[in-house]
C-alpha cells in the first residue's frame, strides 16, 4: 500500500525526517525493504551516524559497475506503464538532470512507444531548480502540469527553492522523485524523501509497488490542477521501476471535481449584475485559459466593465478588450469578483492557506504560514469558497435565463459607453506613459524603458509572452503592451526569491515552442548568474526565447539598502558595492551565451545600436532559436 | 552663532520659497568640480537610485524641485535627515553627514549633477513611441 506520509497520517515530522534520513537501517517508522543496508553505528549520544559509501556503491556511483541486471530483465518494465500514465494525462515534457536512482524510469522516457520521446519529451536540465523552474513556468503559461523528475535527497534538496517558489506561485506541476535504498549511496536515499519539501508541496505519496504507483501519478495530477493549484510529489523506487508489469493496465483516470457555487447562488448573483445599473467584473488569476474564456463571455452578456490583472500575471482577462476600463468601483452599482475582491460578490477558489493542516507541527519553515499579506487577503463578508472557472458556466446560465430583450438593449448601450471611455482612458495612459517613456531615451547606459519600448512594434504582431519577471527592469511593459494572452505575462518571483527568471521563461519557451509563440524575458543580471545552464537547455531544445539582459551589474536591490542602511547610520555609502555589486570583472553575457551554445549579441552600451538588435533577436526567435541580447542598463 | 537648527530653518524657508518661486530663480554658482564630481557620484552609488545620466527612480536631470538651485541647499539636505534633523522631512535617502562626505566632494558632486540635462526627443519624433501611440489610437 501507498506509505502514508502525512503528519496527521502518523508519517515522520520534517524535523524527525532530518534526524533519521542519515541513518539508514536504523529504527525508523517507514519500513524498508533495503536487505543490504549496513547499520549506521549509534554514539552514546544517541544521534546515529551515517555511513560512508562502501568500495561497490562508490563504484556503482562513479559508473564503473552497471546497474543490477534485473533492471533489464523485464519483458513489460514498469516504468513504461508509468510513462503511459504520464502520455495519458498528456504530459508535455519531463524536465530532468539526470540521476542515478530512476535511470529505469528515464529509459523508458527515451524508448518507450511507438514514437518514444514524446509526449512526454526528457528535456535535459542543468540543475534541478532549473528543472522545477521549467515547470513553473510552463504551468503558468498553459495552466496544466508538466513534470520534473529529480533524484532523491540530493536532487530534490537542489530543486527545493524552486519548488518553495512554485508553491507561492500556484504553479501546477508533478515533480517525480527516484529513490534507491537497495542498492546505491546511502546519502542519495532517506526514509521520508517527501519530507524535505512537504512543506510547501500540497500533496505527496510513496508508493511501494506499481500497483500503486500508477494511480499516485494520477492522484498527484489531479491534486496539482484542483485548487488550489502547487506542486506534489511521487516517490518513485527504482524497484517499482523495473518490476515487471505483466498484464496489468494503467487505470483509467478520473478528473477532479472542482467544487462551485449553487445553483442558487448563481442566481443571486445574476440578478445582482443583470439589475445594475453599473456592473462591473474585477478578474484575477483563472487557473487555465478556459475561465478566461468563460468571463469574456460573462462580460460581454452582462455589458460590464471590467478590470484586468492580465498586465501583473497569467490568466486575466483580456486588457485590450473594449469593456476593460478604469471605472472606479464606488461609481459601480454591483462589482463581482472573478478571483479577485468584489464589492458585492467574490468568487475564491480555496487559497494556499488551506492547505496549514500539512507538517504543522514540523520546523515551521514558512513555506506553509500564510505571509501578512495574505492575513490581509482574508475572506470578506461577501466572498464565496468556489472555484470561480468552474462556477462561470453556472452564472453564464443564470444570466441566459434572465435575459430579455430589454435587457440585451441595455447591454448594447453599456458595451457602447464602455468601449468609448475605456478607449480615451487607454490613450490618455499611453500618452503619460510614453512621456515618461522618452525620459532618458538617449540616455547610456540603456534605459529600461526603452527595451520595452523598442520591442513592442517588433513583437505585436506575434503571439507572444514574457516568461520571466519584469518588476526589477521596472515592467514599463505594462504600461506600454498590451496583455491579450492568458500567458502574456506569467508574472514576478512568487516568494521574491532570485534564481528563477531564467528558468521560467525556458519552461514557458517550451510551450511556445510547440505552438508558434515567441517567449520574451528581461533578465536581470543577478537572477542569471543563479542557473545560467538553462540557457543550454534552450539551445539544445532549441527554444524561442529572446533573452535581453538587464545588466546593471548590481543585486541592485540590495546595493540600495545597504547605502540606505550606510546613510541612515552616517558612514557613507562609498563602500556599499561591496557584496552588491557585478564588478571587476564584469560578466560579459554574450560570450557565456555563447559558450552555451546561444547566438548572442552585445554588450550594448549605445542606445542607438539597441533597436536593430531586437530586431535580430526577434528574428532568430522566430526561427526558433534562443538568442541573447546584454543591454548594459539604468540600474531600474 | 547660527545653530544647526537655525541654518536648517532658513534654508528650509528658502527652499519652500524657491519651490513656489521655482519658475522665476536662476540657478546659482558652482564652486565644485564636475570631473571630480563624476567620479564621486559613481563612488557614492548616487546612480542607484538617480541613473548615471540623473534620469532615474528619482530624476536629477531638469530637476526644478529647489534642491539643485543653490550649494548651501544641497548640502543641507544631503546634511539632513528627519530623525536626525526633524525640521528637515527627508526619509528616503541616506544621510550624508561631512565626515562621510565632505563639502568638497559634495559640491564636486554638485557641480556633476548640474551636467545633467535631459532632452529626448518628443513621442512623435521617436519612431517607436510613435508606433505605440498610433497602435492605442487605432484600437
Amino acid at each position: 500500500m501507498i506509505k502514508k506520509t502525512d503528519q496527521e497520517q502518523g508519517g515522520i515530522s520534517r524535523r524527525e525526517f532530518l534526524g533519521t534520513s542519515a541513518a539508514a537501517g536504523a529504527a525508523s517508522i517507514l519500513p524498508t525493504r533495503s536487505e543490504a543496508a549496513p547499520q549506521a553505528a549509534v554514539p552514546s549520544n544517541g544521534v546515529p551516524l551515517s555511513l560512508p559509501p562502501t568500495d561497490e556503491q562508490m563504484a556503482r556511483e562513479l559508473g564503473d559497475t552497471l546497474p543490477p541486471s534485473t533492471m533489464r530483465a523485464a519483458q513489460r518494465p514498469g516504468s513504461d506503464l508509468i510513462v503511459q500514465v504520464l502520455r495519458d494525462l498528456e504530459i508535455e515534457f519531463v524536465a530532468s538532470n539526470p540521476g542515478s536512482s530512476f535511470e529505469g524510469l528515464q529509459e523508458s522516457l527515451i524508448n518507450y512507444g511507438e514514437i518514444p520521446n514524446v509526449m512526454p519529451e526528457f528535456i535535459s536540465a542543468m540543475h534541478e531548480e532549473s528543472a522545477v523552474d521549467m515547470a513553473h513556468g510552463y504551468g503558468k503559461s498553459e495552466g496544466r502540469p508538466i513534470c520534473a523528475l529529480v533524484q532523491g535527497t540530493i536532487g530534490l534538496q537542489h530543486s527545493a527553492m524552486a519548488i518553495y517558489q512554485a508553491y507561492h506561485g500556484r504553479a501546477p506541476m508533478v515533480i517525480l522523485v527516484g529513490r534507491d535504498d537497495k542498492h546505491f549511496l546511502q546519502a542519495h536515499t532517506a526514509d521520508d524523501v517527501a519530507g524535505i519539501v512537504r512543506s510547501f508541496t500540497k500533496w505527496d505519496a510513496h508508493p511501494e509497488t506499481l500497483a500503486e504507483a500508477l494511480p499516485a501519478i494520477q492522484e498527484a495530477y489531479r491534486q496539482a490542477v484542483t485548487p488550489p493549484c502547487a506542486p506534489t510529489v511521487v516517490i518513485l523506487d527504482t524497484e517499482v521501476q523495473k518490476e515487471e508489469a505483466g498484464d496489468m493496465q494503467v487505470p483509467v483516470y478520473v478528473p477532479p471535481v472542482i467544487p462551485t457555487i449553487t445553483e442558487q447562488q448563481a442566481d443571486e448573483i445574476a440578478a445582482g449584475l443583470m439589475s445594475a445599473a453599473k456592473p462591473r467584473l474585477s478578474v484575477g488569476r483563472f487557473r487555465t485559459p478556459e475561465g478566461i474564456k468563460r468571463s469574456v463571455e460573462l462580460a460581454e452578456l452582462v455589458g460590464a466593465s471590467v478590470e484586468t490583472k492580465s498586465q501583473v500575471g497569467p490568466m486575466s482577462f483580456p486588457q485590450s478588450h473594449p469593456l476593460v476600463g478604469p471605472d472606479a468601483d464606488d461609481e459601480s452599482d454591483y462589482v463581482l469578483g472573478l478571483e479577485a475582491s468584489g464589492a458585492h460578490a467574490a468568487l475564491h477558489g480555496p487559497h494556499l492557506r488551506t492547505l496549514t493542516e500539512r507538517d504543522l507541527t514540523s520546523i515551521n519553515f514558512g513555506g506553509i504560514r500564510p505571509p501578512v499579506r495574505l492575513r490581509r487577503d482574508a475572506p470578506g463578508q461577501n466572498d464565496l469558497t468556489a472555484d470561480a472557472e468552474a462556477s462561470l458556466p453556472l452564472l453564464i446560465s443564470a444570466v441566459k435565463r434572465r435575459a430579455n430583450s430589454k435587457s440585451r438593449k441595455t447591454v448594447v448601450l453599456r458595451t457602447r459607453h464602455h468601449t468609448d471611455v475605456n478607449h480615451a482612458a487607454r490613450l490618455t495612459a499611453i500618452e503619460a506613459a510614453l512621456e515618461k517613456t522618452r525620459e532618458g531615451w538617449n540616455a547610456s547606459p540603456v534605459s529600461t524603458a526603452r527595451i520595452y519600448a523598442e520591442l513592442w512594434p517588433l513583437i505585436k504582431d506575434l503571439d507572444w509572452c514574457i516568461g520571466g519577471p519584469s518588476r526589477f527592469s521596472s515592467s514599463h511593459h505594462m504600461q506600454l503592451w498590451d496583455h491579450d494572452k492568458p500567458y502574456s505575462y506569467l508574472g514576478g518571483h512568487p516568494a521574491a526569491a532570485l534564481g528563477y527568471g531564467l528558468g521560467a521563461a525556458t519552461g514557458a519557451a517550451l510551450a511556445a515552442r510547440e505552438r508558434d509563440r515567441i517567449v520574451i524575458n528581461v533578465q536581470t543580471d543577478g537572477d542569471f548568474n543563479y542557473t545560467p545552464g538553462a540557457l543550454w537547455t534552450a539551445a539544445h531544445h532549441q527554444l524561442p526565447m529572446l533573452t535581453i539582459m538587464h545588466n546593471n551589474r548590481a543585486w541592485h536591490m540590495e546595493l540600495m539598502y545597504v547605502q540606505y542602511m550606510a546613510g541612515v547610520r552616517g558612514r557613507g555609502t562609498d563602500r556599499a558595492h561591496i557584496g552588491t555589486t557585478l564588478r571587476d570583472p564584469y560578466i560579459d553575457y554574450a560570450k557565456l551565451a555563447e559558450g552555451y551554445g546561444v547566438k548572442a549579441e552585445g554588450p550594448i552600451e549605445d542606445p542607438t545600436k539597441l533597436a536593430a538588435a531586437l530586431a535580430r533577436g526577434v528574428d532568430a526567435v522566430r526561427n526558433g532559436e534562443p538568442y541573447l541580447i546584454d543591454v548594459i542598463t539604468q540600474p531600474r | 552663532m547660527k545653530t544647526y537648527a537655525d541654518k536648517l530653518l532658513m534654508t528650509v524657508s528658502g527652499l519652500l520659497f524657491l519651490m513656489t518661486a521655482s519658475a522665476q530663480v536662476e540657478f546659482g554658482p558652482i564652486s565644485g568640480d564636475a570631473a571630480l564630481g563624476k567620479t564621486s557620484y559613481y563612488d557614492y552609488g548616487c546612480y542607484g537610485c538617480h541613473g548615471f545620466g540623473g534620469i532615474g527612480r528619482k530624476n536629477l536631470a531638469n530637476d526644478v524641485s529647489g534642491i539643485m538651485f543653490r550649494e548651501d541647499i544641497f548640502l543641507t539636505y544631503l546634511r539632513g535627515r528627519s530623525e536626525l534633523n526633524p525640521l528637515f522631512p527627508t526619509q528616503s535617502m541616506p544621510n550624508y553627514p561631512a565626515d562621510s562626505l565632505s563639502d568638497a566632494d559634495a559640491l564636486d558632486i554638485y557641480a556633476y549633477i548640474r551636467t545633467f540635462k535631459d532632452d529626448p526627443p518628443d513621442v512623435e519624433d521617436i519612431p517607436a513611441l510613435k508606433a505605440i501611440l498610433d497602435g492605442a489610437k487605432a484600437q
